[in-house]
């Protein structure tokens, strides 16, 4: 049995909206990643998780604990950090982890320092005046001081730069290593690639897909996007049979699943001026690999 | 059950609103202390004879020469009702609406502290605010009294009045917070929490002012809140008084416990 389950769980707000019949478990020492487009239901489901909302039917545990009932019990051991960040506008980032670490009574430690260090975060000025980026940080603190056994995690690198995101992820997999079970949410398919060993897609309330990453990755196909010296040479080039999504004037679009040498070797023999991958969403990744758009 | 941490936080939050409140009281209550004169019946009571009807609305009948139902009058009627009913819904907005409508209670409730406690802790700043405010205004009427007009205040009836205005006032607080607990939408939450006691107190000056009306303060709430009893040591009055703080302690209960088990959109 996972540390955290999730069964039959359903909360219906009507018009199609909500979660439904959703079900899926996370391991000790995973890190679970959960995706899905806006309004799809994740944060329904981790607002279920924390005890927020009762479920309208089926349940949701962690560590054997019943997350409705005995929510107090496990928030003991549980770092979160909600999809939106909203503090107490008065309190400078220090008085708000002080506050916190006192309100939960957990002793002070080390850690907070750590964090703090480790995000290169000042948390002296008011909260209300802070960036989106400095409360995400102080948020991350918040979750982690107290060095939880369980971490639920919505889209937690939002409003974070590129050198944070990777410091992030990096603390993730210590937490891993050091045994953490995490649950994230997430659109970015990097951090999901580089630290997640499974991942669940929901779409409108039901579980749309559920496999460990490697697997995804292996069925990735990527796009690439060459431009040419002329249209004439675009044109010859897209019928050398390779999969071409899209010709544009001197531009094709090139669809590449574990064929990346044959691209190559086409390439070498045309006046090639450009090449671009573009940035694919993880929704498009996913719907790739789960067959067709409009499923 | 009390997490002292957040009761400290709430008591730093409400000081500043308290100070206010307790400014306004002091001018109400010198201002109308010196208006008293024992000898020749007060300059309000002349504009009580005057206006009659103007007076009464406000709560304000002419009062007899004793320095303590003169208190009841002028002060009681209206300004010790409307005031620390205002302080109520302020707090009360502060302490549990703001909270769940902009979501900084997700971090209340993230945390090893039963949801009970928050409500209960956040219920306990409002009622210590509210006690300090009305013990303020005790002292305040005391003192005032005892400099201008020493040993003139029945001093046991004037606190026996002002215990009387704490029980109505947890009652008030009572519907404040119960409606902060039942709605999630703060538009509901503080038009409804602040609308009953409000239209309640607006029945009240209106049964004050007509005689065709005089039985629309049974409608009330304030009908159990009957100072001239309360000052006469009337057994209904102080009836009245007792089942406004049970009341109170009904709303409470009650209002936590629909906190504990409500959904809520954080």
């Amino acid at each position: 049995m996972g540390v955290c389950e999730i069964q039959g769980l359903t909360r219906d707000y009507g018009k199609g909206r909500g979660v439904f019949d959703l079900s899926f478990s996370i391991n000790q020492g995973e890190v679970f990643g959960f995706l899905g487009p806006n309004g799809a239901g994740k944060t329904t489901t981790i607002r279920h998780l924390m005890g927020f909302l009762k479920p309208q039917k089926g349940r949701c545990t962690i560590g054997g604990k019943d997350c409705w009932k005995d929510r107090a019990e496990i928030q003991k051991n549980l770092g979160y950090i909600p999809g939106e960040m909203v503090f107490f506008d008065d309190m400078t980032g220090t008085q708000f982890l002080s506050f916190m670490t006192k309100y939960r009574k957990t002793k002070s430690n080390g850690r907070t320092k750590e964090l703090l260090e480790r995000f290169e975060l000042d948390p002296q000025s008011k909260l209300k005046k802070m960036s989106k980026g400095m409360k995400q940080k102080v948020g991350i603190v918040a979750a982690f001081m107290h060095d939880p056994e369980v971490l639920i995690l919505d889209e937690p690198t939002s409003g974070l730069d590129q050198l944070m995101q990777s410091r992030f992820i990096e603390l993730l997999l210590e937490e891993k290593a050091r045994g953490k079970t995490i649950l994230m949410s997430s659109h970015m398919f990097e951090e999901v690639e580089r630290t997640c060993s499974r991942v669940a897609i929901i779409r409108q309330g039901t579980l749309a897909a559920l496999d460990n990453v490697d697997a995804l990755k292996a069925a990735q196909a990527k796009k690439y996007v060459i431009t040419l010296e002329n249209e004439e040479a675009a044109a010859r080039f897209a019928n050398e049979g390779l999969r071409v999504s899209d010709v544009s004037q001197n531009q094709v679009t090139v669809i590449v699943q574990n064929n990346i040498k044959e691209l190559i070797s086409v390439m070498d023999r045309y006046p090639v001026i450009n090449i671009i991958t573009p940035n694919q969403s993880l929704e498009e990744i996913f719907m790739q690999y789960y067959g067709g758009e409009n499923q | 059950m009390i997490n002292w941490t957040l009761y400290k936080r709430g008591i730093r939050g409400s000081w500043k609103m308290l100070l206010i409140f307790a400014a306004v009281l002091t001018m109400y209550f010198t201002i109308i202390i010196s208006m008293f004169d024992p000898a020749l019946g007060s300059a309000l009571n002349e504009f009580a004879k005057a206006m009659p009807e103007l007076m009464s609305v406000v709560g304000m009948n002419p009062a007899s020469a004793e320095l303590v139902s003169f208190l009841e009058a002028y002060l009681y009627g209206f300004i010790m009702l409307i005031f620390p009913m205002i302080f109520c819904i302020l707090s009360t907005n502060k302490l549990i609406v703001r909270h769940i409508d902009r979501g900084s209670m997700t971090y209340l409730l993230a945390a090893p502290v039963r949801r009970e406690t928050v409500a209960f802790t956040q219920m306990k700043v409002m009622a210590t605010g509210l006690f300090a405010l009305v013990f303020y205004a005790t002292v305040l009427g005391i003192i005032n009294c005892e400099i201008s007009f020493p040993g003139k205040l029945d001093i046991g009836r004037f606190i026996l009045l002002n215990i009387g205005v704490l029980c109505l006032q947890f009652f008030i607080a009572g519907i404040c917070f119960i409606c902060a607990c039942i709605f999630n939408d703060s538009k509901y939450a503080l038009g409804v929490g602040a609308g009953i006691p409000a239209l309640g107190f607006i029945i009240q000056m209106m049964a004050n002012a007509g005689k065709e009306l005089e039985k629309a303060k049974y409608a009330t709430f304030f009908t159990l809140f009957d100072s001239d009893g309360i000052i006469a040591k009337e057994s209904g009055a102080i009836f009245g008084m007792i089942a406004l703080f049970i009341g109170a302690l009904i709303l409470f209960s009650a209002a936590i416990a629909i906190f504990s088990k409500k959904d809520l959109h954080i």
